[in-house]
């Protein structure tokens, strides 16, 4: 391993790949070992569902909080981007209009299938501490 | 395809319910409304310069694709559960 990260630095040095490139391949070495990262991570299969945990981040004694959990298919999420995508113009501009009243510049025609796909990806796994009330809080947001 | 059952279950300090949804007899029930409805969803389709058929296909997608949704609150007191099959 330390060989192929040594040769992925000197490509790097040489100027034969750039940096970008040599951090993929990095990235690639950690996850797979032996060059095969990018094919393990192709041959995985695709997340099903969307899961939102709300837990407590450390045992602080006593339990008062509300805990969470939610499993929520990937496919419903794309049915309803579908769904959204058949609202005609004029109704889109007025809950364009709407979020924007409430603070939420969104635009409902940019909601496309294919951003919805990129979104999956991108969310591999998000955890968010939340200080609050009953103490620290773990918010994790993930697909599996 | 739809889902066909649900579960709801409630758990108090001292009670639990465990509702089992038979959905696939609510379906069959609300099926004469919905063949009734739908001229009328039509006409609207038309109105409103959407695809009937399209619309009714990403309905029923996304009917079909709330099966698995899981989902579960659990408070000191109180907990509350419901599964789509």
């Amino acid at each position: 391993m330390n060989e192929q990260r040594r040769q992925i630095l000197e490509m790097l040095a040489a100027g034969k790949i750039t940096a970008d490139e040599a951090e993929r391949l990095i990235a690639a070495l950690e996850r797979g070992g032996n060059g095969a990262g990018a094919s393990v991570t192709a041959g995985k299969p695709a997340p099903r569902y969307l899961r939102v945990i709300v837990d407590k981040a450390e045992d602080m004694g006593g339990d008062t909080m509300t805990k969470v959990n939610i499993r929520v298919p990937l496919q419903l999420l794309r049915a309803g981007v579908r769904l959204a995508g058949l609202i005609p113009k004029d109704a889109r501009a007025h809950v364009d209009e709407a979020l924007r009243e409430r603070g939420i510049a969104f635009d409902l025609s940019q909601l496309k299938p294919e951003n919805v796909e990129e979104l999956i990806r991108q969310l591999n796994d998000l955890t968010v501490d939340v200080d609050s009330a009953h103490g620290l809080v773990k918010v994790s947001v993930f697909c599996e | 395809m739809i889902p066909m059952f649900a579960v709801i279950r409630l758990e108090g300090r001292r009670r639990r319910f465990s509702f089992y949804l038979p959905l696939f007899l609510i379906w069959l029930l609300l099926l004469p409304f919905v063949l009734l409805a739908l001229p009328i969803v039509l006409l609207a389709t038309l109105l409103f310069g959407l695809r009937p058929l399209r619309l009714v296909g990403a309905g029923y997608g996304l009917l079909a694709s709330a099966r698995g949704t899981h989902v579960e609150v659990q408070h000191p007191h109180t907990n509350v559960l419901m599964h789509v099959y």
